[in-house]
Formats: structure tokens, sequence, C-alpha cells
């Protein structure tokens, strides 16, 4: 099959699912279709020959994340089609600052000369051996400091969740 | 590199401390060790070096700014000691949480790599989200880390899709790399301005400038008093610095779009800030107005990056701290007292301590930019730079926002000479007092002699 209508398919169902995300109203259909919406981003990823960081998006975001977020949905029993009052002003303020980013990046592709489609990197460029080199010889410092990124969070998540001793 | 180094085996030492029950020792230690931090760091003075293909890069720029970092953190831990005594459960966690932001700030101080000024500006928000909402049983806490939280990771997600349409053109995250694409290319592709002006908007959130404020005082307002000192203090820091680092090295000293968008947000940030401080009569949200204030004068600076003006950001940077640090260090101990933390507290300080009374004056004095103190100068290099560089208007503007800003400074003085005393006591522990002797030192032999700052970075 020809790959641009593969991209062309994909793309009209990661935005749907991702509009569908904001317009649903009960918070579980919106998490339901956050996985379809990361599904078809990681099919974007196999398209462009980074097969590794399909695998990684799916298991990390479908799979990790996705069952956080069901699980929080489901125990704080959020699961109400309610929404929050919005007054009209808040609403023309989000609409039009909201409306102008789109215009601005609407704009610069439309300005942008973008080159015609070609076949992506050679098909060998997202296996693990060559991400795993990367990561550690070009990005090793980011990688090694990541650590104090995740160690302070962790920290912080005890500050905030740690039962109190009275 | 050395210093980001320590400064991280520091915060892992502090978080085994309380493993080994050594709770006590943490506070001392933390100080001690980041003052042998600050002596090491000083020995990279006159030895640039880059480190990891280029990630972090060490000028006498990263040095400067990560001994002022290292300064302001010892500082606050004095003050932990005191604040938390109520809390010992959690000193471990808050010590290390903000030697944890130390080391975040300094990578934001000495980054050549995107990657890296991603990663440092997210050890800063992350644990400081946490650090706002740290009072947990009170809702303003709450809301203040919620906010803060919600916001500041939006802000991320803007700054990250910012850097993926740079990387886009550029193919690299290297500020080098990017430099010389803006110098090789005549008209820059609209993805990268686009790019670019995202970043710009992350940045400018994170140093809380308007029309991206609306954090900042519902933030500064709920977050721990001492939490909102060390916000108010190396977070503003760390953010200009990363956003002059940012513009002086990427962006070749400001793309045209830049600048234009500097100078509308420059605008808008000194009247929004200058002008809804004077209906405040909170304190800490006045201090967050005042702070909004101050990110407008130091936009100035950074939009005047053409004529070399790093050690005018670095001695506004060093006045703005010291200033700050010893107002914190009366507040903390009158709201201690009191029990409020409005204008009002205040009342009547000058019958019933004048040291601290007298101390509060001056570090309002020197955030308005009155002689003798360094806030003055700190002002003064600051309109000069930014006249010699033809921003003739936004100078005058800021004059004219520098007089209204002496109102509102002379509201906290006038409330505590001119009004009654009420029944409280004031307690004043000694390591407030010797914060504020400390600072208020600092501050005058600074503006006295500012050459000993003025002179340290080209």
């Amino acid at each position: 099959m020809d790959s641009s209508l593969i991209f062309y398919l994909l793309s009209a169902l990661s935005v749907v699912s991702a509009l569908f995300v904001v317009f649903s109203r009960s918070p579980i259909y919106s998490v339901l279709s956050l996985i379809v919406c990361f599904f078809s981003i990681a099919g974007h990823y196999v398209m462009l020959n980074a097969q590794f960081l399909a695998i990684i998006h799916i298991i990390v975001y479908a799979g990790a994340i996705m069952v956080l977020m069901l699980f929080t949905v489901m125990l704080l029993n959020l699961n109400k089609t309610t929404e929050p009052h919005k007054t009209n002003m808040t609403k023309i303020a989000a609409v039009i600052s909201g409306g102008l980013l789109m215009l601005t990046l609407l704009a610069s592709i439309r300005a942008e000369k973008l080159a015609a489609y070609q076949s992506p990197a050679p098909s060998e460029l997202g296996y693990v051996q060559h991400v795993g080199l990367k990561l550690f010889q070009d990005f090793l410092l980011p990688f090694e400091i990541s650590s104090i990124l995740f160690v302070s969070a962790m920290i912080a998540a005890v500050v905030l969740a740690k039962k109190e001793k009275h | 590199m050395n210093t980001l180094i320590y400064t991280s085996v520091l915060g892992f030492t502090t978080m085994l401390m309380e493993v080994l029950n050594l709770r006590k020792f943490i506070v001392p230690l933390a100080v001690i060790g980041l003052a042998v931090i600050f002596g090491l760091n000083l020995q990279d003075w006159n030895q640039p070096s880059t480190h990891f293909n280029d990630m972090l890069g060490v000028s006498n720029f990263s040095v400067a700014f990560s001994g002022l970092a290292l300064f302001i953190t010892m500082i606050i831990l004095v003050m932990a000691g005191e604040y938390y005594t109520n809390d010992e459960n959690h000193i471990s966690d808050y010590v290390t949480i903000l030697i944890f932001i130390t080391a975040g700030a300094m990578m934001m101080m000495s980054f050549n790599n995107l990657v890296m000024m991603f990663l440092g500006i997210e050890t800063l928000s992350i644990a400081l989200y946490a650090l706002a909402g740290s009072k947990r049983f009170d809702t303003r806490s709450n809301e203040a880390g919620f906010k803060y939280f919600l916001m500041g990771s939006f802000a991320s997600a803007i700054l990250l899709f910012g850097i993926a349409l740079v990387y886009g053109s550029v193919h690299s995250f290297h500020l080098s790399l990017i430099s010389s694409f803006i110098s090789e290319n005549s008209t820059l592709p609209p993805m990268f301005i686009t790019g670019v002006i995202l970043i710009g908007f992350a940045m400018l959130f994170k140093v809380s400038a308007a029309p991206f404020h609306f954090w900042a005082p519902d933030v500064y307002e709920g977050a721990p008093a001492l939490i909102t000192a060390f916000m108010s203090t190396l977070v503003k820091i760390a953010g200009f610095a990363a956003l002059y680092r940012l513009v002086t090295i990427g962006f070749n000293n400001g793309t045209p779009q830049t600048d234009q968008m500097l100078y509308v947000v420059a605008i808008l940030t000194l009247l929004t800030g200058n002008l809804s401080a004077l209906a405040q009569d909170n304190f800490k949200r006045l201090m967050a107005y005042s702070g909004i204030s101050h990110a407008g004068y130091m936009l100035l600076i950074v939009l005047s990056a053409k004529s070399h003006v790093s050690s005018t950001l670095f001695y506004y940077s060093a006045a703005y701290a010291v200033a700050g640090l010893a107002a914190f260090s009366v507040a903390l101990p009158v709201f201690k007292s009191t029990g409020s933390e409005l204008l009002s507290a205040f009342n009547g300080l000058g019958k019933k301590n004048p040291v601290m009374a007298a101390g509060l004056t001056m570090a309002m004095i020197g955030m308005a930019g009155i002689p003798p103190f360094a806030g003055f100068f700190g002002k003064f290099y600051l309109f000069t730079k930014a006249f010699e560089s033809g921003l003739f208007y936004i100078v005058l503007l800021a004059v004219i926002n520098s007089m209204i800003g002496v109102y509102y400074y002379f509201k906290v003085i006038m409330a505590m000479y001119g009004k009654q005393p009420d029944e409280t006591q004031i307690e004043n522990p000694l390591s407030y007092q010797l914060v504020m002797w400390v600072c208020t030192a600092l501050s005058l032999i600074w503006g006295i002699v500012p050459s000993l700052l003025t002179d340290l970075l080209l």
C-alpha cells in the first residue's frame, strides 16, 4: 500500500481522537480516546523507521501512564459528565488566544518551503543499538542528570503524600 | 560542571542523613557543604571549558551566577533551620529539594544545549511545585501548588514544542549551531521563528513577565513564606540567567523577532507589575508584583544584550537578591509572631523592634532603588546600558515606573513607623537576625563599592 495513504489515515485518526479527548464530556472516554491517539502517533514513529521509540511510546504512554490515569479517574470517581461552569469571558479569551496561536502555526507551515516527501532515514536508524549509542555518547550528561530530576520529583511526591504523624 | 556534581552529591547526602537518623545535623551540614562548594566553584574562575560534547559550558558567567545561587540557597537554609523547627519529620525532604533546585538552577546558568536547559528548568520547577504546596493542611498552599503545577507544565509543553520546531530547522540542540544557523541564513525559516517565539513564551512564563504573570501573585501568596523568599530570589535570577544565555549565545544577541517580542513584553511587565502592586495589602502579594516589575527591568538588560551587559545583569540580580532576602528575614518572624501576612502585621514595628524595622526599611529602600544601596546602582547601570543601546522610550517608562515603585515600598515603611503598635510581641530568633545583618551589609557594601561586582564580568 502507498505509504502516504497510511500517513494520511494515521494523521486523521490522531487528530480526530485528540479532538475527542478535548470535547468528550466524560473523563473515561477522554482517556480512552487518548490511548487511540497515542497508538496512532506510535504508528507515525514506525513510518519514520523509529521502531524502538514506537514500542517505548506504547509501553510508557499507552501502557503505564494511561493505566495510572484510568485508575485515578475510577478511584476518585470522576466519571461524571458535569463540567464546572466557565464564564463567557474565559471562553472568549481562550478562543482568541488559542485561535491566534493556531493562526501563527498554520501561517508558518504555509510559508515554510517544505521539502517533498521522501523515504525516511535508513531502516536500521531506529534500532536499539543506535538509540543506545546516541544516548550514552552524545547525550550521556542529560541521561545522568535526569536522575536528579527523577529523585527530586520522587521526594516531591513523598512530601505531598506522606502520612502525617501526630 | 564540578560545582553541579558536588551540589548533586550534597543533595543525595542530606537525603540519606534522614535514613541514618542524623536529622539534627542536616541543616548545618547543608550550609557548610554549600559554603565549601562556593569555594570550590571559584576554582573555575577564568578557566572556561566545555563538558560532555558541549552540553555544559563553564565560563565566568556561569561561575558568577552559580556562586550567587549557592549563596542564596545558603541564606535560605540558614533560615530554614529556624522556619521548620516544628516540622522535623520533613526537614530532610525540604533541604534536599532546595539543594536539588539549586542544581537545576546551575544547569540553567551553564547550559550549551537546549536539552540541558530543559532539564534544568524541569528540575527547578517540578521540585518547586511540591514546595509551593508543602503546607498540606492549608487550602491556599494547596491552591498555590496546584495552580503552579498546571500552569508550569503547560509552559513546559510550550517550551518543548518550541525546542522541537527549532530542532526541525537547525537539526541540532547546540546553542553554537543555532547561532551559526541564524548568521548563515539571511531570511530565517518561519518554522524556526515560531519555535524561537514559543521558547520565549515559556521562558517569560518562568520569570513571571506580563502577560504570563497571572500565576505569580497567587503562588507567592499561597506558598510558605520561606519558599516565597526562595522563589522571588533564586528562581527569578535563574530564569533570567537562562534567558540571557539563550539570547546571547543561542540567538546571536537577539533576532529582530525576539527583540520585538521582548520590547512589548517589557513595557507590559513594567506597567502591570508596578500598577497592580499599588493596590496590594498582603506583603507576599506585594513582593510578587514587585518581582514582576523587577522582571520588567531585567528584561531591559536582555533587550540590550548586544552591548555585553552580563555584568549589569549580575549586579542587578545580586542587589535584588540581597534586598529580597533581607526583607524576608524580617517578614518571616513578623508573620510567625502575628499570624498575619498582611501589611498591617508590620504596624508599629518601628516602636516594638527598631532594629528589625530599620532592616526592613533598608531592604525596601534598596528594592526601590534609592542610594546608597546596591539596588540604586543596579538600576543606574541598567538604565545607562539600555539608553546606550538606543532604548530611549522604554528607559523613560522604566524611570517613571521606578518612581511609582517608591510609593508601594514606602507603604511598608509607613506601616512600621506611622501606625500604632498592637499588643503582640515579635520574637526574632538569632538566625533571622544574622541573615538580616549579612544581607543588609552586603547591600550597603555593594552599593558603596559597585566595582566589586561590576568588574567581574565583561
